[in-house]
């Protein structure tokens, strides 16, 4: 006979993790959309550990479990993250739905993912042995791919507290809310005594896996918004090159004109 | 068994952990308020309130709400903030066949336990997961803008 698991505490959750074959449940909003009665669930979505929102130093620390109503609600929370999800499908869903259960079901098209791209956030991997913490980017490995060990969990979704503050969010969908991403978008730059000291750009949808090039992005650290200027046609045909879309319910060169679009338009918003 | 409280009382279901709350409170309890439209959380007809927030029942499996708090349109008939809604919706006619209605009434509950002054564009948000067919949503809107203004004090 399957058997689910409703844990506790974050122990107890990765007690059972470590010895059973689980899929863990978060919030069920991608889960329940094929609801499997066979399969074994470990349920999280009570675990107060993976619930928990605060910051350190240096990170803004969210609990996996976090719903995007929590989320909405922090006053922790940065903006950009805000403005995606308050995007995702409507109240009932973001009362369920979480940040990490977003992350874990490995797809290029979710929201609150972009951010976590463009942001270079960190995710903390855990199991009763040990922990580990993984830039995001080495987190996606494919389509639906991740890597996510079988006796791991993901707890906590680590955000840089500096550099998020001006930025650019856009997604494109059949409707505004309720609508997956067509293609979504997110540029940061973050100025210091007139010079861009980071540009980190995310493109959602589009791909296997969001694309993300701080190798492209860096051609535009240390300079001036002048400066920039002068290589913007280098960086703009880097993306070009960078930018595969695959084929979908929309076109691949739908998909590749508006992430050009929207690239030339946060650089144009930035007066570069 | 799974413990939870349904409609203010203690109560266990045998089902099945990885069933859905929707098939349970149709099926075993016999509340068949919460209907069954897409069972793929886009149209809402199977809301309920769990633990104070509004969720889609199809969505939610049994062995998450241990020890949780479930109330369905049944439960909430009997408040006195049910009677202001259903009579400022039915005011302005704002409802045809009834079939998202139930999921309505507890989204405009939801709405108005979050904020008992909410603006057009809030209602408009807060109903934006529950599809109607026939109604159209501009009578619904009006009846929760109505429903805040009698219910004063009562949110
Ligand atoms: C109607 C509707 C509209 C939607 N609209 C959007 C939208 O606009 N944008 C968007 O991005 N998404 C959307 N979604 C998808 C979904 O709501 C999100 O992906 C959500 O963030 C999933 O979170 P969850 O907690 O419900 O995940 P779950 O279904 O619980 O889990 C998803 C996956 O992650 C794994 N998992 C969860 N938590 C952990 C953990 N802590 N450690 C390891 N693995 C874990 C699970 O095993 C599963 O594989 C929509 C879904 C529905 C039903
Ligand atoms: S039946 Fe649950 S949202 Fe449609
Ligand atoms: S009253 Fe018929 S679907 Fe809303």
């Amino acid at each position: 006979m399957v058997k689910s698991y409703f844990a506790k505490s974050l122990e107890e959750a990765l007690e059972i993790r470590g010895r059973e074959s689980v899929i863990p449940y978060a919030g069920g909003t991608d889960l329940m959309i094929e609801a499997d009665d066979q399969a074994s669930y470990l349920f999280l979505n009570k675990v107060p550990e993976l619930k928990e929102i605060k910051a350190d130093a240096e990170y803004i620390r969210i609990g996996a479990a976090s719903t995007y109503a929590e989320i909405l609600q922090s006053q922790l929370i940065p903006q950009i993250l805000k403005d995606a999800v308050i995007e995702i499908a409507a109240p009932a869903i973001r009362n369920l739905g979480t940040a990490g259960g977003n992350i874990c079901n490995g797809s290029a098209k979710g929201d609150s993912v972009l951010i976590f791209f463009a942001a270079d956030a960190k995710l903390r991997l855990v199991t009763s042995k040990g922990e580990r913490i993984l830039p995001i980017k080495d987190f996606y490995l494919g389509r639906k791919k991740l890597a996510l060990q079988k006796d791991e969990l993901l707890v906590e979704i680590l955000l840089k507290k500096t550099g998020l503050d001006h930025y650019y969010y856009k997604k494109i969908g059949a409707r505004n809310a309720l609508a997956i991403s067509r293609v979504s978008f997110a540029g940061l730059l973050d100025m210091k005594d007139g010079k861009i000291i980071n540009c980190a750009t995310a493109f959602g949808a589009v791909s296997d896996v969001v694309i993300r090039r701080p190798d492209i992005d860096e051609m535009l650290a240390g300079k001036t918004t002048d400066e920039a200027k002068t290589v913007k046609d280098a960086y703009l045909e880097a993306f070009d090159e960078a930018i595969v879309p695959i084929r979908g319910r929309v076109s691949a060169e739908y998909r590749k004109s508006v992430c050009m679009n929207l690239l030339r338009d946060f650089l144009e918003s930035n007066g570069i | 068994m799974i413990n939870f409280i349904l409609n203010g009382e203690q109560v266990s279901s045998n089902s099945n952990q990885n069933e859905r709350l929707l098939d349970v409170l149709r099926d075993e309890f016999r509340l068949t308020g919460a209907k069954c439209g897409c069972k793929e959380g886009e149209c809402g007809a199977c809301s309920v309130i769990l633990d104070g927030k509004l969720v889609n029942s199809c969505m939610v499996a049994m062995g998450s709400i241990e020890d949780s708090t479930v109330t369905t349109i049944e439960g909430y008939s009997k408040t006195r903030r049910f009677q202001i809604l259903s009579e400022a919706y039915a005011a302005v006619s704002a409802v045809q066949c009834g079939f998202c209605i139930p999921g309505m009434m507890l989204a405009s509950e939801c709405i108005l336990a979050e904020n008992p002054n909410p603006s057009e564009e809030d209602i408009r948000r807060g109903i934006s997961g529950n599809l109607c067919r026939c109604t159209g949503y501009n009578a619904i809107v009006e009846a929760v803008g109505t429903a805040a203004k009698e219910g004063k004090g009562l949110w």
